[in-house]
This record gives C-alpha cells, structure tokens and sequence, in this order.
C-alpha cells in the first residue's frame, strides 16, 4: 500500500510513490497513465525525488533496468 | 459589391428540398469578413439562409461547382462553376426558434445569404433548457456549443459509428460522462455491455463493474447470468444444443417438474403451481437435470422395460457390498452402474428402457457443468440452486445489482465470456433486462419511470445481418418497441454495414465519425432520415474526435468537434506507439526485463491487471490540485 504521491519537477512525471515493502515504485504521467517499476531499491526512489528532472532520472536509471506493469 | 456582406447569391433551380444557387458575380469568392470575423464562403457542409418574408429558411451547402449546374444548363454553360447545391433542412421565424421541417418553399431569384456566428448560435446555442447537454462544439465555430437533446437521445435511440481510431469510445466515454453528471441527473441510468473491457478505466468513478473474474481490490463485482433466469429456447443452445423433438419435449417437461419442485420447497412471489411455465425464470438444479437424465438413459436394472424404477436401478458395488460411486449432481460426477448381461437367470441386468437418444448431449453439458469458464452461468454465485432448487438470493438482488446500483453507470465487462456463447448470453441479457423493465413499466424502479439507456458496444459482433441470433432478435425488439417502455440502446459500431438494416435504422440519432469504406458509408447514409448526402460525404474526410450528428437529438445536423474526457478518463483503446519522438514508443525504446510467467498468470487469470500492482491509499483522482 503506498500512502501518499508525491508530485516531481518534470514536464512529464506528474507524481511518484513507493511502497517499501513490496520495493515498488509507482509514477504517474502527466497524460494520465501510470506505471509501477517492481523491485526498486529505495534509493533509486530518492534519487527520482532529489533530480533535477524526474523524467530523465527515469529514462537514465529506471526504464530497461526494472520490471515494470501498466496500472 | 452588394451592401450586405452575407449575400451569396440567388437560388434558381427548386426541386423539393433541394435547390440549386448561382453565386452572384459580385460576391468575392474565398473570405469575406463579417463583424470583424472571416466567413469562408461555398464551404461544403456549411449553412445559409434564405429569408422569405417573416421566416427564414436554412439549408447546408452539399455541392459547389461544375456538378452542381443543373443538367440542361450544363450544355450551355460548361463553364458554369458558379453554383451551389443546398438541402433545405428547416426554418425559423426572425425572431423565433429554429424548427425541423418546411412549411414553404423558395423561389427563383430569392436571395441565399451566408450564415454569421450570431445567427449559428441563434439556431444551435440553447443552452438554457435544461434537457440540452453540451457534447462538444461546432467544428467551424468554436464559440458556438454542440447541445444534444437528452430525452430524443435516450429514448429514441442513437448510433455511433465510425473507423476504428476515430475517436468513437472516446466520444461515448465523453457522452456518458456527461449524461451522468450527479448534479444534473442524480438517476441517471446506464448499462454498459463492453466486449473488450475498456470503459472501466474511463468512468471509474461513476460506474459499478462487473465481470466474470473480478477484481476485489478495485471495487469489481462478479458477473453472474443465472441460468434459470433464461426461457426454454434460450437455455438449449447453451446446455444441451438442438433435440429432435422427442427428447426436446422429455427435456422441456422434465425442467417444468424442476421447476415446480423448486417452488414447492420455496415459494416466489408473483408465481403459482397454476402460471408457472417452462420460461417462467425460477430456479431449478440444472445439476439435478443433468444427473437424473443421465440415470434415466444410462442406469441398468434387474427387470426389463417398462417394470423399470427408481428401486430397481442397479448400482455396482465392490467386494464389501458397498456402492462404488453413487454419483452426486452438484459436483457432476456420474454413478457407476452394473454391466448388463446377456445370459438370462435371475441375476440379469437389463439396459435402460428408455428410447431417449441423448447420451451425448448428456455428455456435453456434463462436461460445460464442470469446465469453470461456464462458472458464472452454472455455478452463479449466491443464485446457484442446491439440487432442490433452493437459492440464497432471487432475481431482485441481481437486478438491482445491474440496474440499481447507487452508480449511475454499470459496465457489465464481458470480456471473460468464451467467444462461442457471447452472441446467445448477450440476447439472453438483453432479454432479461428488457423483460424485467416491460413488466415493471408502472413501477418506480421500471422503465417508464426510470428509463435506462443500454450502450452495445462493438454491436458487430453480435448484430450482424439476418442474424436470427437471440441478440439481434432482442436488439430488434428494444429498438422497435423498447421507446414505449423506456429502454434506449446506443449501438456502437465499427462497421455499421454488418449491422441489420432494421436496428440502424431505428436509430433516431446518428454519430457518424470519421468512415473510410464506402459500404459503411451508404449503410449509414441509408438510414438517415434528412436528405444529407452531401454532408454524408464529409465522412471519410472527418478528424478524429470529429462527427457528424444528424437525427433527433439535434435541431440541425451539426458537424461537430466533441470534448475529449480528461487524459486520464478515456477508454483504455488508445493506439499503442510504435514509434515515439521521446523515446517511449513500443519498439524504439530499450527492452525491458521480460517475465512471461507473469503474462501467463494474466491470461490464465483472465484479468490485465498484473497482480504485483500495489495499490494507493490516496487515489490520484480523489485529489484536488
């Protein structure tokens, strides 16, 4: 269960989650889709939350790197 | 340069509805500016008005051209490219409201003037009656709103048609949404019928689901179809297929015993021994069918023929003398009996005497009792019938599941449905649906009182023509007949030429978007009642999210851009990219990590949703920014 979102800096991240004990992270677009990123370690949750843009730090680390399902 | 600077020119050729103009030679071709605002003038599919006197007449431009001379001036002016085409759709006082239909005609040399945003919005703009939704707004004015009138919608049913791609869920998405605004219609009521589970997401907030593997966490309900609920003809196909009419007649006698059984040890309301038929929906063990059937043609016995009885039935039994399987109806399992013998004595086990001819049908719906796909029509949940044909629930709780639910909308998603019944359970729904609100149309819950509107999405599928099919047969009924009793269908269509003439043209108001094949396209011009060819052959030509609504539930046919939903309430039938220009497109961006194992825990689930989803205590539409 994620608590909250946290809305990012980012022309197309609107909002992230996580959720620390099933290690998912949870984006949401800002065109209304969303994703969850599974096995993500914690960090990788902070970084998308201290980078410049999230939308980079996604493309950089997250994508290809993670398992990921459509919401 | 004449001194009104909307005068297009003068008519000069009247055949009913249709007239021809010649352009004057003063009128600049191209632009001309109004009020500060461009007029583009000959535009096909755009309005003028010929004032007569006290009225105004308005007809929408079909042609402009070489094609649209009349023929016996077409010798002698080959050149003649002054002309325009018009159908006349109706009049207006100067003053007054813009009424369908004519009660005079023009004559020769009056005058054709070009239609101003003012006027437009004279004709279209009524946004003060409160039977009126805003769908969108006029595709040449974007000031000007697109009104529909809710009552012809609703009632007189409507048809959406259009090319995949061209934005059709996405405008029923956007009608339902406004249909259901809670403000505006706190009763409201929708029953979606959605093949390819796509309207969920859409209206997530306003809509009940239910399917046949429900999801718990995101609020779904199951989707359970009883199958006593169906008449004799209906429950055949499904169960036991096509009988010669012997065993049809034993079937059919052997389900009223049921049936009265059944109503022995618990009464319903409103159904006596006296009226109770074969159809009349009150459960029966189908269960108990099956397994007394299956004995009466498969059980041996020790006397021959006609001295057979239930005592007399032989089962096998293990060297203890115990019977090795007794066999039980609910979990489907078959007793095992003794073989017959030939020799004769006192110890002969005869065959069964009956002359029933239905050990494999017997086989067959044995073997659709146990397969789980056909769950949710043998096994429906709280409605599952013990072998006595007690249930736990009746047929009001399902109703009032499906038609009211404190959601305005209900998506029934069948998705999970297995293709080779979906055309007999659609008629079967439909039929139930139809039923229960024709005979409760003096009811507050009925459909007089409170109408429903039933949207058929992907209706190809199962409407297709001369389809006897029990859906086209309850589809056609709705459309005749269901305006009297309060039940409007709103036919979804990507190739409206596979739908039955009959059900298209009871469609009193027609969405057509963007058409491509010309089969289509005629199918729809066909059953339109104005005479808009002209406009019909905008089709192919429409954008997407753009349509031409013509019938009812409109004063004029509007050619209309219609509101898209927010981003995050559309239909999930959007294209998937293939190639994106930032890097998020199917094949342009970096593989990602495949798990088939999940794909194929999906598909067994029947269910999209991947399991590892967590879910979000604060849920994104929830929130106010």
């Amino acid at each position: 269960m994620i608590d909250a979102l946290i809305s990012v800096e980012s022309s197309n991240v609107a909002r992230v989650g996580y959720d620390n004990d099933a290690q998912t992270l949870h984006v949401e677009f800002k065109n209304g889709n969303a994703y969850q990123y599974f096995d993500v370690p914690r960090h990788i949750f902070e970084g998308i939350l201290n980078a410049g843009s999230a939308g980079q730090y996604l493309n950089q680390v997250i994508k290809g790197s993670f398992r990921y399902a459509r919401v | 340069m004449p001194s009104d600077p909307t005068y297009l020119g003068t008519v000069e050729d009247v055949q009913g509805a249709t007239i021809r103009v010649v352009l004057d030679e003063r009128t600049v071709s191209g632009l001309t500016f109004i009020h500060g605002r461009g007029y583009r003038i000959g535009q096909v599919g755009s309005f003028v008005r010929i004032p007569l006197g006290f009225t105004d007449l308005f007809g929408i431009v079909s042609q402009v051209g070489a094609s649209a001379v009349p023929e016996k001036l077409a010798a002698t002016q080959p050149h003649g490219n002054r002309w325009m085409t018009i159908q006349l759709v109706g009049e207006g006082l100067h003053q007054g409201d813009f009424r369908r239909g004519l009660s005079q005609y023009p004559t020769v040399s009056d005058t054709v003037h070009l239609l101003t945003e003012g006027d437009l919005a004279k004709i279209y703009g009524r946004q003060d009656r409160p039977n009126f939704v805003k769908v969108g707004h006029l595709a040449s004015a974007e000031s000007i709103p697109s009104l529909i009138d809710v009552d012809r919608l609703v009632t007189r049913h409507s048809a959406v048609v259009g090319n995949t791609g061209a934005g059709k869920s996405t405008t029923v998405a956007g009608l339902l949404a406004s249909l259901s605004e809670k403000e505006r219609f706190p009763s409201a009521r929708i029953l979606i019928l959605d093949i390819h589970g796509e309207y969920a997401k859409a209206l997530d907030d306003r809509a009940t689901v239910f399917r046949v593997n429900p999801s718990a966490e995101r609020g779904e309900r199951p989707l359970y179809i009883p199958y006593w609920a169906m008449t004799f003809e209906e429950l055949l196909p499904l169960t036991l297929g096509l009988l010669p009419d012997a065993e049809r007649g034993a079937v059919l006698e052997k389900i009223s015993a049921l049936k009265s059984f059944a109503l022995l040890n618990q009464t319903r309301k409103g159904v006596t021994g006296d009226n109770l038929t074969v159809d009349s929906p009150v459960p029966f063990s189908i269960h108990r069918l099956w397994f007394d059937m299956h004995k009466l043609v498969n059980a041996t016995h020790n006397v021959a023929g006609s001295g057979q009885h239930a005592g007399s039935i032989q089962y096998l039994k293990d060297e203890s003398g115990i019977d090795v399987e007794r066999g039980d109806p609910l979990d489907v399992r078959p007793p095992t009996f003794k073989p017959a013998t030939q020799s004769a004595g006192v110890e002969k086990i005869f065959l069964s005497g009956s002359s029933l001819n239905i050990r494999r049908p017997l086989e067959s719906l044995a073997s659709r009792l146990r397969d789980p796909r056909f769950d949710f029509l043998f096994r429906p949940g709280k409605w599952t019938p013990s072998a006595e044909g007690h249930t736990e629930l009746d047929l009001d709780e399902l109703l009032e599941g499906w038609l009211g639910g404190e959601n305005p909308i209900t998506i029934l998603d069948l998705s999970g449905i297995p293709s080779s019944i979906l055309t007999d359970l659609v008629g079967v729904l439909l039929r139930v649906i139809y039923d229960a609100l024709f005979w409760g149309r003096n009811l507050p819950e009925g459909g007089r009182e409170r109408p429903l509107l039933l949207v058929l999405e992907e209706a190809h599928a199962y409407l297709s023509h001369g389809d006897k099919g029990p859906a086209a047969s309850a589809v056609r009924r709705i459309v005749k007949e269901g305006r009297k009793y309060g039940i409007g269908a709103m036919i979804v269509s990507q190739r409206p030429a596979e739908i039955d003439t009959t059900i298209l043209s009871q469609c009193g108001t027609i969405f057509a978007m963007r058409l491509a094949n010309s089969t289509d396209r005629s199918h729809v011009k066909g059953a339109v009642s104005d005479n808009l060819e002209g406009l019909f052959d905008m089709l192919p030509i429409l954008r997407t999210g753009e349509a031409i609504i013509v019938g009812e539930a409109v004063h004029l046919p509007i050619r209309t851009l219609i509101d898209p939903p927010a981003a995050n309430r559309r239909p999930d039938s959007t294209d998937p990219l293939i190639y994106d220009e930032f890097g998020a497109g199917g094949w342009d961006r970096q593989r990602a990590k495949s798990d088939y194992g999940e794909l194929v825990a999906v598909w067994r689930k029947q269910m999209p949703r991947s399991e590892n989803i967590v879910e979000i205590k604060e849920k994104s539409k929830h929130s106010k920014p």
